[in-house]
């Protein structure tokens, strides 16, 4: 699904020049869920950013479900965005003028679908995270917890092939923390493939995999051990990707 | 798409009210001034007649001193004296021609109930009334006999006949001019003119005059010009019939209407030979120079938009740019305070272009807004103008927005948006997607 090869991002000042990934190898496989990890300032955010095609990087290749997509033009990087990648923030970054349902709309639209299937998918996708009910609420009228879900909703909608979360669980407490790490394990568990990032151990532990990040290089890629019982999963609809 | 960007930008112009009235009000103070502006401009500048501009034509003959240059722009007198309009009436190759100018006479009523009263009278030909299309309520005008004997006709316009006849068919009636009954033949319609196309050469804004007579008229009743009058040599004679018709005095606004364009060169022809005659018997001692001029040309030659007017227009044209540039200002942080926001549309697969036109039509639609509210600071604006300058005006809504007028300040409204919204616009759209979405 994802293949880097000696990517290298710089972030240059008029003073500094800061190596943010440094010769960056790896391979993140198709359904796989990866949970990306290292201390602040090791490069989790920019290589986030870098395979969420939201980042240029300066040398190497990377690979996104098997297009090179190391020199692509904005109107082509942006329609790979909108297709096969799904954004999960910590700050769950809805737009507020927005209700729920026009934010989960977001990037169907400019996928140009039509009215109906928007209002199909988004009625899916809402119903799936258990918020239909509140389609018609704007974002500061939602717990922290429902943000979450609706920027989970948002990335059901666009059925991307990766999603991408930065810190999912970094603003919600922990019962809603497990709730949304069962949201995503479902999603996985449907077949879409999670890169996440993560300070929180026991939603790395979620994960397959785990790929341990400092100074901008992978110094760790770990096998996660299952844990035999999972903790019990909050009430809401089966997650389909 | 176009509908959904149109709603966010209707979305952000509602998020921050106060900065987007301030923005709206920069635009409308712009949009104001430019189409008031450029409205006086517009009504000065349009051609009543604009389906005669290759037929009917203005004559102009260089009889004057050869020793010094004639007054007014153009290097030859704006109108010409009697004893050429009688020379070149005698051409028959115009469809239609006439001379005419205006003479102040006192009206004096049937009714010993209303007061005698002055009024300027146009002397002219019967050719007139076709000529510019004048509109007659009641009758017409009269006929080519009532030109050459001359007859005691008069067609009147709509106010003196409302004064002398309560505004009845007044057809047939009289009213006396100076010393000498006139029989009324018709009665016109409204008749406001943009311009007084027929006299430029006095205010071209006032109303037509409201009574006429046969050209003719001129001898028997020894009738001075009140209008514009110029002349270079004294003449001698003892009558007025001796002095005008020896008189090198240029006072009579002469017109040509042809059957066709292709008439011009053989009427031009016709001009010339005439001044070389009259060169052989001692007068035209200048070079040769008659001109035939359509309206279109001669109302730039002779400045019926004034300078200032043109200088105006121009004036508030800059401002409305200097407007727009200082709002750039606005937008730019307007649209950067965003970027997180836009950082987010990015990821979720907004291009640079989709943002971009999302931003520029928040600013076209900003740019509307102040349009519209612009146009009624015209329409303010143009109300003031009409009643200040009254007097001098054809009609109480003389400057007014017409459709030209709307559709210009509309065009007007969406550049001072462009040029608002360009640059920021463009600045937002170039923001990376990946430095904001933290603080998104």
């Amino acid at each position: 699904m994802l293949e880097m090869e000696n990517v290298t991002k710089l972030y240059r000042t008029d003073l500094v020049e800061t190596r943010a990934l440094k010769d960056l190898s790896l391979v993140v496989g198709a359904g796989e869920f990866v949970a990306v990890t290292g201390p602040s300032g090791s490069g989790k955010t920019t290589f986030l950013n870098v395979a969420g095609l939201l980042d240029a990087f300066e040398s190497g290749t990377y690979r996104l479900d098997g297009e090179d997509v190391s020199r692509l033009s904005d109107r082509r990087m942006s329609r790979l965005r909108n297709e096969k990648i799904g954004f999960i923030f910590q700050s769950f970054n809805l737009i507020p003028d927005l209700d729920v349902a026009d934010n989960v709309e977001v990037p169907l639209r400019y996928r140009g679908l039509s009215g109906k299937e928007r209002r199909q998918r988004v009625d899916e996708a809402l119903g799936s995270v258990g918020l239909l009910a509140r389609r018609n609420h704007l974002p500061s009228q939602l717990s922290g917890g429902q943000q979450q879900r609706v920027a989970i909703a948002r990335v059901l909608a666009a059925k991307p092939r990766l999603i991408l979360a930065d810190e999912p669980t970094g603003n919600l407490d922990s019962a809603m923390s497990r709730e949304i790490m069962d949201l995503l394990e479902e999603v996985n568990q449907a077949g879409t493939t999670v890169l996440m990032v993560t300070h929180d151990p026991a939603s790395a532990d979620r994960a397959h995999r785990r790929l341990h990040l400092f100074d901008g290089q992978l110094v760790e890629s770990s096998a996660v051990v299952k844990p035999l019982v999972r903790p019990a999963a909050a009430g809401h609809g089966a997650a389909s990707a | 798409m176009l509908a959904y960007h149109l709603r966010l930008a209707w979305l952000s112009v509602r998020r921050h009210p106060v900065l987007s009235a301030l923005i709206v009000a920069g635009i409308a103070l712009g949009v104001g001034l430019s189409t008031w502006a450029l409205t006086v401009r517009h009504v000065l500048s349009r051609n009543p007649l604009p389906h005669k501009d290759e037929t009917l034509l203005y004559v102009r003959m260089d009889a004057w001193d050869p020793a010094v240059d004639p007054p007014h722009t153009g290097g030859i007198p704006t109108q010409i004296t009697y004893r050429d309009l009688r020379g070149i009436m005698e051409s028959d190759l115009p469809l239609r021609q006439a001379g005419s100018y205006v003479s102040n006479l006192y009206v004096y009523p049937e009714s010993p109930d209303v007061r005698p009263f002055r009024e300027l009278v146009r002397l002219t030909w019967s050719d007139f009334f076709p000529m510019f299309e004048v509109p007659f309520r009641y009758g017409g005008p009269w006929d080519e006999a009532a030109d050459a004997r001359p007859e005691a006709v008069a067609v009147i316009g709509s106010e003196v006949n409302q004064t002398l006849f309560g505004g009845e068919n007044s057809v047939g009636r009289t009213l006396r001019l100076r010393d000498r009954e006139f029989t009324v033949v018709g009665v016109l319609d409204d008749w406001r003119p943009s311009i007084r196309v027929y006299d430029l050469t006095q205010n071209p804004t006032v109303p037509p005059e409201d009574i006429y007579i046969p050209f003719n008229w001129i001898e028997p009743m020894e009738l001075q010009t009140s209008g514009n009058i110029d002349g270079w040599r004294s003449t001698d004679g003892e009558t007025f019939a001796e002095r005008i018709a020896a008189s090198e005095s240029v006072f009579i606004q002469m017109w040509v209407e042809l059957a066709d364009p292709g008439d011009r060169a053989a009427y031009q022809s016709f001009l010339d030979a005439y001044a070389a005659d009259q060169k052989r018997l001692g007068r035209f001692q200048r070079p040769l120079d008659n001109r035939l001029t359509p309206i279109p040309e001669l109302m730039e030659e002779l400045e019926v938009v004034p300078e200032q007017a043109q200088a105006m227009a121009a004036a508030s044209l800059l401002f409305l740019l200097v407007c727009a540039l200082n709002l750039i200002g606005l937008f730019l942080g307007k649209f950067l305070a965003r970027a997180p926001q836009v950082g987010v549309r990015r990821a979720l697969g907004a291009s640079r272009w989709n943002v971009f036109l999302e931003h520029l039509l928040e600013a076209e639609l900003v740019g509307l807004a102040g349009g519209a509210l612009g146009l009624g600071l015209a329409a303010g604006g143009l109300a003031l103008l009409n009643r200040a300058m009254a007097e001098q005006l054809a009609s109480d809504a003389y400057f007014r927005l017409d459709g030209t007028m709307l559709a210009a300040a509309v065009l007007l409204s969406l550049v001072a948006g462009l040029v608002a919204g360009l640059y920021p616009a463009w600045r937002i759209c170039r923001v990376p997607p990946a430095r904001h979405l933290k603080q998104a």
